[in-house]
């Protein structure tokens, strides 16, 4: 299969998560299996998902597979203004992370090759209209899409290592707000798709006896460069104030660049029985290269304020200053029988966002994971993998006075909640 | 691989959803009063307390006076005023004293006053823009003043007054030490029922010209007051230029003797000597707001070297040795002055300078800031005395002035007509500026009383209206 049928029917696809399932908008939805065990994959060999989680553990995978994902990603985000009153919430959107991996090499032997493709980052919001942070964001889509050619070579019997040529074939961003127009609101739309770009994923894995196991893995950042977005503007004004106002609002096209950090991660794998395995992940997210979303704009725009109007800059930066994110995961899986296992997991991730900088774009927390899943092999080549993953968000609260200590005032003041529901259901067929 | 997706994508969403049938709570904070009885709110003040906005007294922007705010948050706690009366003028003259517009003239948005319609004496009268005004044609018999229609309730509970200053307010408060003088202005302040209209509309006829302010706030009982006043005792001044009417006992700068002893009668009347809880709030620097900021001495000297490039600079009357001089940026015009520059051409020559009254100079500013820090601190220690909290809006609008202030991503300003917090006066709040007002109250209140009332959203009330 082609990198272009790939994308094709890539393409059929909603691809993002909201915010779902690890830092920032970050998305780790790697694998059916993996995703039913809080995550956990780096020190694994699971199945042809090993590209995702440690490329240098495919050369252990022991047989050829083609493998699909699919999940339904729901989030229910609540805000409460510093005003009190009623919460705001989202509207519905469900989003569709996939995964889809192809890894074939000789029997028996020493190398293994496969592509991936999956959707690393992503996040999709819509906020309820009118709500308090309208200024700042109605409604979001982020959408990446990474097609990972991987090739992995097994040592020794007991080390393997693995690289990947990660490509960001499809990047789609589109930001949306209203604007705080003298003659009422408007609303302007960034609407733009990213450049190709490349990265890379290599991975080390190390199986001394049958019982355990242990890999690293890092896949490097790539940044989503936009250039010659569109801009588009509803609700400006067309009569009186119109030579006032929409001298703000000139610029038609923008550019921007937006990072999609780097993971390194460590794992562990236990076998004390042929039944249970059981993984330990840990993963820091270089989170911190994300400083400033800057946007550059082909005429007037951002929030200029010299005579006091909105618009009338042609560029905008707004501090981001993350922070790398850890994350820990625990999962298990245990074979009831030949035909089914089931598997349960949880993990802990860290925010990226320092207080005083959560924004609505990613209102992110501290986030606790649960998951469990289970696999069901219908004949002996073809199986079918299900997964549910929740995800509970700390409560997180912030005030004007951080805001305005930060010089972070172009979000709002208030507390967030978010709750992500992940059901999620794939088909694997080996030989 | 479509397939698979086409088929499990409705099902695995219906799934998600039914899991994720309820929204996350977020419990909201409880609001409580802390020592503070709110149960009957009374304002006392000037026009900011009356809900003044564009130059006029109106329905739909004293609907958003920061007292009505405030009774509106207060009711959150459940222990607020039941009901809270603000004297509004009638629906079919709801545009009570009429209010200044944004049109476009010649091509430019301007604000333009309302005026009469057109007349032998008054050829390009307006017809107050289209407003319903509350002019009965009638004019005050102490002043001249055209007569508003009269309030026709009980006593309201918001007792803002706009005009009033605390010299006006106290029929034995001027104290002077010239007896002439302080006969004048006492009888000017008992009789300020008839010479102000919008006090005038508020009283009994009965009332009128014998009652003065401090015993018609003394009417009320309230169990929670705000009182801001004192603005007026040096802000007519300034924003005539520091010319004094001869007219007007009230048009000048208020000594001290003079205010100490009225604004500490006004706050033991409204607080029972003490025994009611409340805030007061201070005067804020007249010379941070858009009145005095908006027509700068560069940009009008810009305008006069682009029609003439010999010109040296703007030439403005002021009091002293040498009454005409170039202005410096340390010198303030007037908002009004933009118009009379226009139409008159003033200050271009030194034959022809910009006259007094459209100009703060440097010497007016600093008696006019020294004088407000001195009332300042009488109204701090009477405050102090009394045991309510103060609210330091002279710091609040210094910050506004210098840094802005944002309100949920949105910038506002003390920028003319589009920092949205001042209103095309150039002196007085909008809505949004009276909600920021508001919640600074309101943090004073919770900070004193330990109470928790909410706070208003400031996003939810308007800034100065633009044409579409």
């Amino acid at each position: 299969m082609t990198v272009k049928t790939l994308l094709l029917a890539g393409g059929a696809l909603l691809v993002s998560a909201s915010a779902a399932s690890a830092s920032g908008f970050q998305v780790n939805l790697g694998g059916q299996k993996n995703i039913g065990m809080g995550g956990v994959g780096v020190g694994l060999s699971l199945d042809q998902a090993a590209m995702f989680y440690n490329p240098g553990a495919l050369a252990m995978v022991r047989e050829n597979g083609v493998q699909v994902g699919v999940n339904a990603a729901i989030a229910r985000v609540s805000y409460s203004s510093q005003y009190g009153g009623d919460q705001t919430g989202i509207d519905h959107k469900v989003v569709t992370p996939f995964n889809f991996y192809a890894g074939f090499g000789p029997k028996e032997g020493k190398f293994k090759a496969g592509i991936a493709v999956y959707t690393p980052y992503g996040s999709t919001l819509k906020y309820n209209d009118n709500w308090d942070g309208r200024y700042a964001l109605t409604e979001i889509t982020l959408q990446s899409i990474y097609v990972q050619p991987t090739a992995s070579f097994a040592i020794t019997p007991t080390l393997s290592v693995g690289a990947g040529l990660t490509i960001l074939a499809y990047g789609n961003v589109n930001l949306q707000k209203d604007l705080p127009l003298p003659t009422g609101n408007g609303h302007i739309t960034l609407d733009g798709k990213a450049k190709t770009q490349f990265g890379y994923n290599v991975g080390i894995f190390f199986k001394p006896t049958d019982k355990l196991s242990a890999g690293v893995s890092y896949r490097s950042r790539i940044n989503a460069e936009v250039e010659s977005g569109d801009v588009t503007y509803s609700g400006l004004p067309t009569g009186a104030s119109a030579a006032t106002v929409n001298r703000g609002f000139t610029a038609n096209k923008f550019s921007a660049t937006l990072p999609l950090p780097a993971v390194a991660s460590v794992g562990v794998g236990i076998t004390p029985t042929d039944k249970l395995t059981i993984g330990l992940d840990a993963s820091l997210t270089f989170w911190s290269a994300y400083r400033s979303l800057d946007f550059a704009f082909s005429g007037n725009n951002g929030n200029g304020t010299t005579d006091g109007l909105v618009g009338g800059n042609t560029t905008s930066s707004s501090k981001r200053y993350y922070q790398d994110a850890l994350a820990f995961r625990v999962g298990g899986q245990y074979k009831v029988s030949d035909k089914l296992a089931v598997r349960a997991g949880a993990s802990y991730d860290f925010t990226a966002v320092k207080d005083g900088y959560v924004g609505p774009e990613t209102p992110d927390a501290d986030r606790v994971i649960l998951t469990a899943g289970l696999s069901y092999q219908v004949t002996e080549h073809l199986g079918v993998d299900a997964s549910f993953l929740f995800e509970d968000f700390l409560k997180r609260t912030q005030t004007q006075a951080q805001l305005l200590d930060n010089g972070t005032t172009d979000r709002v003041a208030g507390t967030y909640k978010t709750q992500v529901y992940v059901p999620g259901i794939g088909l694997h067929y080996k030989f | 691989m479509n397939l698979l997706i086409n088929r499990t994508t409705p099902a695995l969403a219906l799934l998600g959803l039914g899991l994720a049938g309820c929204q996350p709570d977020i419990d909201a904070p409880t609001a409580s009063t802390g020592s503070a009885n709110f149960s009957s709110y009374v304002a006392v003040g000037n026009s900011l307390t009356s809900g003044y906005s564009d130059g006029g007294l109106y329905n739909e922007a004293q609907s958003a006076s920061y007292p009505a705010l405030l009774a509106q948050q207060f009711a959150k706690t459940g222990k607020g005023p039941a009901n809270f009366v603000q004297p509004s003028f009638s629906a079919a003259k709801k545009d009570g004293s009429g209010y200044i517009k944004l049109l476009l003239v010649n091509g430019a948005l301007t604000p333009v006053q309302p005026t009469p319609p057109p007349s032998t004496t008054n050829p390009n009268g307006n017809s107050y823009l289209g407003e319903a005004v509350a002019f009965t044609g009638n004019k005050l018999a102490g002043s001249g003043q055209d007569e508003l229609e009269a309030y026709s309730g009980n006593q309201p509970d918001n007792l803002g007054v706009p005009g009033i200053s605390v010299l006006s307010a106290d029929k034995t408060a001027s104290s002077t030490g010239v007896a002439a003088i302080d006969a004048a202005t006492r009888g000017a302040a008992a009789a300020y029922g008839i010479i102000n209209p919008f006090y005038q509309r508020l009283l009994p006829a009965a009332d009128r010209g014998t009652k003065d302010y401090v015993t018609y706030i003394g009417q009320k009982s309230a169990t929670f007051f705000t009182c801001w006043m004192g603005n007026n005792d040096v802000l007519t001044y300034a924003t005539n230029g520091a010319v004094v009417d001869a007219a007007n006992p009230f048009s000048g700068l208020t000594d001290t003797t003079s205010f100490g002893k009225g604004y500490r009668n006004i706050v033991a009347t409204i607080s029972k000597n003490g025994t009611v809880g409340g805030v007061c709030a201070n005067i804020p620097n007249v010379t941070g707001i858009p009145y005095f900021n908006t027509v700068t001495v560069a940009a009008v000297a810009a305008a006069f070297k682009a029609q003439n490039a010999a010109s040296p600079g703007v030439f403005i009357s002021v009091a002293g040795t040498t009454p005409v001089r170039l202005a410096t940026s340390a010198d303030l015009l007037t908002l009004t002055a933009q118009a009379y520059i226009a139409a008159t051409g003033a200050g271009s020559t030194p034959t022809n300078p910009l006259p007094s009254k459209y100009v703060l100079d440097a010497a007016e500013v600093t008696t006019v800031i020294n004088r407000t820090n001195q009332l300042n601190a009488i109204i701090a220690k009477t405050a102090r005395q009394n045991k309510v909290a103060l609210a330091d809006m002279n710091t609040f609008f210094n910050t506004i002035s210098q840094s802005g202030f944002v309100t949920s991503t949105v910038n506002n300003s003390a920028t003319f007509a589009s920092g949205n917090l001042f209103s095309l006066d150039g002196v007085h709040p909008t809505p949004r500026g009276y909600a920021v007002v508001a919640n600074e109250f309101i943090r004073v209140i919770n900070d004193f009383y330990r109470a928790s009332v909410p706070t208003v959203n400031p996003n939810n009330y308007r800034g100065a209206v633009f044409p579409q």
